[in-house]
């Protein structure tokens, strides 16, 4: 496979040159050691400076590099195309830990809102940027981190950055090396160029690459690449694969029209959600009695047979019920918000959509219904049943007509016949209902469950601990909290300390007591895992991804199955101590000040432990998970 | 319908070595020419977008190695495609008599669902050299096997003329545009809770 050929003797250097890579890697990846190389007129290996038609940009990125052929004898064609990134010849690389190149850095990676709230900031343009880029544009080629699905006959499905048609050689180069391995009965999965990595997936006729030089574990970023199927196979269920059985041309991108944010939102919470890499899920703080009533809603509504009901704000989980049998997986909740989230639809109006969860039924359909209640907080219900969709109009003009007669008695606190009744009795103005049917029974419960929580305090509380936050590192109790039953625990203590913004400027550089800055506690048990709110020093975008880029690194050691698994691991460096502790009740990961005390550091540990187990009914939802079947 | 989305066609160019594969996608891409010859390396990739009847067309062409020992490359690299370019030299016997080879091996890696009529183009290049005196592969009887093999689309190029390469390749994307398969409705299932067969995946299913 050249990618640009130069000489005639170049004729005999082989592409693939099955040398192991000079750095031996952990044995049980199984690594397919191929060094890809590039030829030039030198026959010399990765000196080359072009890259040429639709060469695989391997190279470690050069500072200051120059478009254009540097063998002047070169009559290929290879070399000679990229005339469009002529614009973008002056961009730098960043120095950040970023994913993008420095120029973009200002509209691409500022994420995190600060303090409580660790979801996207507005700063962060959803959707696809860059299209005008290809493969020979140097911009492109120093961006940090690229995603590219591709189906087996080489046709691009996605890429992060660029155009996926002006992609299409590159997208065949890809496929070229993915099944000239294919051909050897052997299967590719890492391919280390410099200080980049190359990570494939795949996955029957669909493939998965990701190029990075972010120093991310292997493990981290094939988990990534999951995840991005994971979120094609939502929108579109595995059922493609019989289409590509069919017709191996098959093109999936006009059916996945319009998800280029879905995808691109995924990719920057690669950045910021620990969901993505801890594989649980995460609550909004909330009073165990909120949560309670909230939980008695959405089970009132399971029970007239929706699979799944979810009450959320952002990523974090207000409430949910599941289907006697039917559980849900961390990552499928992950998906299903992010899709959700990224699309703007589903904040202007409700809507019904088909959706597949990959860990529960990845064959099959499964249709949400979506209510957002405010900017954040939304309702997802989760049912089979896709003539529900037809209904939805009806009972929507239903619903307005009965939030507008006030005269109405409608006793939503009494969620028995009474109001059923109602509802038929005004659903019948417009055509005739049968109160008997599912689907109408069905909906009936979910205007209940609406008007039921609009009515209640749950939505105002879930608005309160949005703005009030979760734990905070500063909060760390010093003694053991007396045992004694303090009703919504973390607010209280936020009333004891002062507020926020003298409390931050005071301690900048110091952190928590002890020096602790930063941890996330997974209980294993419950899936679910809470993580502190980010205060300084950590308080940057970038060194909040840095953290979680180190923790994701421990992460990967800790469960690392050819070395692990371990039980704690102490670990210094010039930008933190990171301690890690698993037990067979959760994983805790804590960040401290790089000149702590490790004797200290675990003490500290403990304690955050304690206070977990002190607020463990306020920070995760208990007993009403699916988890417990 | 969705007639107006931009389409990819996967084109695989084919034929013995030294016949001028590559130069002839270097004329259409890049209109340029050389005299020097560089073998191909296992394949070479370039994208070249084309309007053609209103529509917009990106080509995606595999240009690979003429080479034998290339030839491992196989299956997966003839996957999915749209078009398949054979292309021969009129200056040399062998390299058309090879075609009918190229076709099959095509045909059996390829394993297309309508052989029959998969969407063929031959081209017979170098009609420049010497003036056309030492041609050995007369037009007539490269229209002769064309037509006997399902009236395949012939066309005399010159890459190093740029003679009749457009022409070429806006009859791939025509005949690729009378290939299009139609669309069909996407439909996949919807589980089923009360079949009693529901699907409960415990773990990932990789």
């Amino acid at each position: 496979m050249s990618t640009s050929s130069s000489s005639p003797s170049s004729d005999e250097e082989l592409i693939f040159n099955p040398n192991p890579i000079p750095k031996p890697i952990d044995d049980e990846l199984t690594l397919a050691s191929l060094t890809l190389t590039e030829s030039n007129g030198n026959g010399s290996v990765g000196e080359s400076d072009r890259y040429g038609g639709a060469g695989v940009v391997l190279e470690a990125e050069r500072e200051g590099e120059r478009e254009g052929p540097s063998s002047p004898s070169s009559s290929g064609y290879a070399g000679e195309r990229g005339s469009s990134s002529e614009g973008t010849s002056n961009s730098r690389i960043g120095d950040e830990d970023d994913d993008g190149i420095q120029e973009v850095i200002n509209d691409h990676d500022g994420f995190v809102d600060g303090v409580g709230d660790s979801s996207p900031s507005a700063s962060w343009v959803p959707g696809k940027r860059h299209v005008d880029e290809d493969d020979a544009s140097i911009s492109w080629r120093k961006r940090k981190k690229h995603f590219f699905i591709l189906s087996h006959s080489g046709k691009p499905i996605y890429s992060r950055y660029g155009d996926e048609h002006k992609l299409a050689g590159f997208s065949a180069t890809l496929q070229a090396i993915i099944s000239f391995v294919e051909n050897g009965k052997d299967r590719i999965k890492l391919v280390r160029a410099g200080k980049h990595q190359v990570v494939f997936l795949i996955k029957g006729p669909i493939y998965l690459v990701c190029i990075s030089c972010t120093e991310e574990p292997y493990e981290s970023l094939r988990g990534q690449l999951e995840l991005l199927y994971g979120q094609m196979i939502l929108i579109l269920t595995k059922s493609i694969n019989r289409c590509f059985e069919k017709n191996p041309k098959f093109d999936m991108t006009p059916l996945l029209g319009g998800t280029d944010v879905v995808f691109s939102s995924l990719i920057h919470s690669f950045n910021w959600n620990p969901a993505t890499f801890l594989h649980a899920y995460t609550c909004l703080p909330l009073a165990y009695a909120t949560r309670q009533a909230a939980g008695a809603v959405l089970q009132d509504v399971a029970d007239s047979g929706v699979l799944f009901a979810l009450l959320m704000c952002k990523c974090k989980v207000v409430s949910l019920v599941g289907a006697q049998k039917a559980s849900l997986h961390p990552d499928d909740m992950l998906l299903l918000s992010n899709f959700v989230m990224s699309s703007e639809s589903f904040r202007t109006s409700e809507s019904f959509s088909p959706i597949c969860l990959p860990r529960y039924n990845p064959t099959a359909f499964l249709y949400a219904y979506v209510h957002y209640f405010d900017a954040d907080t939304y309702l997802m219900l989760l049912t089979t049943s896709s003539d529900a969709f037809y209904h939805l109009k009806d009972c929507r003009v239903c619903f307005i007509l009965i939030q507008r007669n006030n005269n109405l008695a409608f006793d939503v606190t009494n969620k028995g016949s009474s109001c059923v009744a109602t509802v038929v009795r005004y659903h019948s103005c417009f055509q005739p209902l049968d109160p008997a049917n599912t689907t109408v029974q069905l909906w009936i419960q979910w205007l209940v469950a609406t008007v039921v929580l609009l009515r209640s305090n749950v939505l105002s509380e879930v608005q309160r601990s949005m703005l009030e936050g979760g734990m905070r590192v500063e909060d760390l109790p010093v003694d053991p909290l007396p045992r004694s039953s303090m009703p919504h625990r973390l607010s209280q203590q936020r009333i004891l300390t002062q507020s926020p913004e003298i409390f931050s400027e005071s301690i900048v550089g110091i952190g928590g007591p002890t020096g602790l800055w930063h941890f996330i506690y997974r209980s294993i048990y419950l899936d679910q895992y809470v993580s502190s709110d980010f205060s300084p020093p950590i308080s940057s975008p970038q060194q909040q991804k840095r953290l979680y880029r180190a923790y994701q690194k421990l992460y990967c050691s800790m469960h690392d199955k050819g070395i692990g698994p371990h039980k704690t691991q102490f670990r210094r460096d010039e930008n933190y101590v990171l301690l890690c502790w698993v037990t067979q009740d959760f994983e805790l990961y804590a960040a401290f000040d790089p000149l702590a005390d490790k004797a200290v550091a675990i003490k500290t540990c403990n304690r955050v432990c304690q206070w977990v187990k002190d607020v463990e009914n306020e920070i995760f939802l208990q007993g009403a998970s699916p988890f417990s079947w | 319908m969705a007639s107006r989305r931009r389409m990819l066609l996967k084109v695989i160019i084919l034929g013995d070595s030294g016949v001028g594969k590559t130069s002839l996608m270097n004329q259409y891409v890049n209109r340029k020419f050389s005299n020097q010859y560089k073998a191909t390396i296992g394949a070479d990739f370039l994208t070249k977008e084309v309007q053609f009847e209103d529509r917009l067309f990106t080509l995606q062409i595999w240009d690979t190695a003429g080479q034998e020992r290339f030839q491992s490359l196989g299956v997966a690299f003839y996957r999915g495609a749209d078009c398949c370019v054979l292309v021969y030299d009129v200056n040399v016997m062998k390299s058309f008599d090879n075609l009918n080879n190229w076709r099959e091996e095509f045909l059996i890696q390829a394993s297309p669902s309508d052989p029959e009529n998969f969407p063929f183009v031959v081209l017979g290049n170098k009609t420049d050299v010497d003036g056309g005196n030492s041609r050995v592969v007369s037009e007539k009887k490269a229209k002769a096997w064309c037509a006997s093999k399902g009236n395949i689309p012939y066309f005399e190029t010159s890459a190093k003329e740029g003679f009749n390469v457009e022409a070429a390749f806006e009859c791939i994307a025509k005949n690729a545009l009378k290939n299009e398969p139609q669309e069909e409705d996407y439909l996949p299932d919807t589980i089923d809770v009360g079949g009693g067969q529901q699907q409960r995946s415990s773990g990932c299913e990789c």
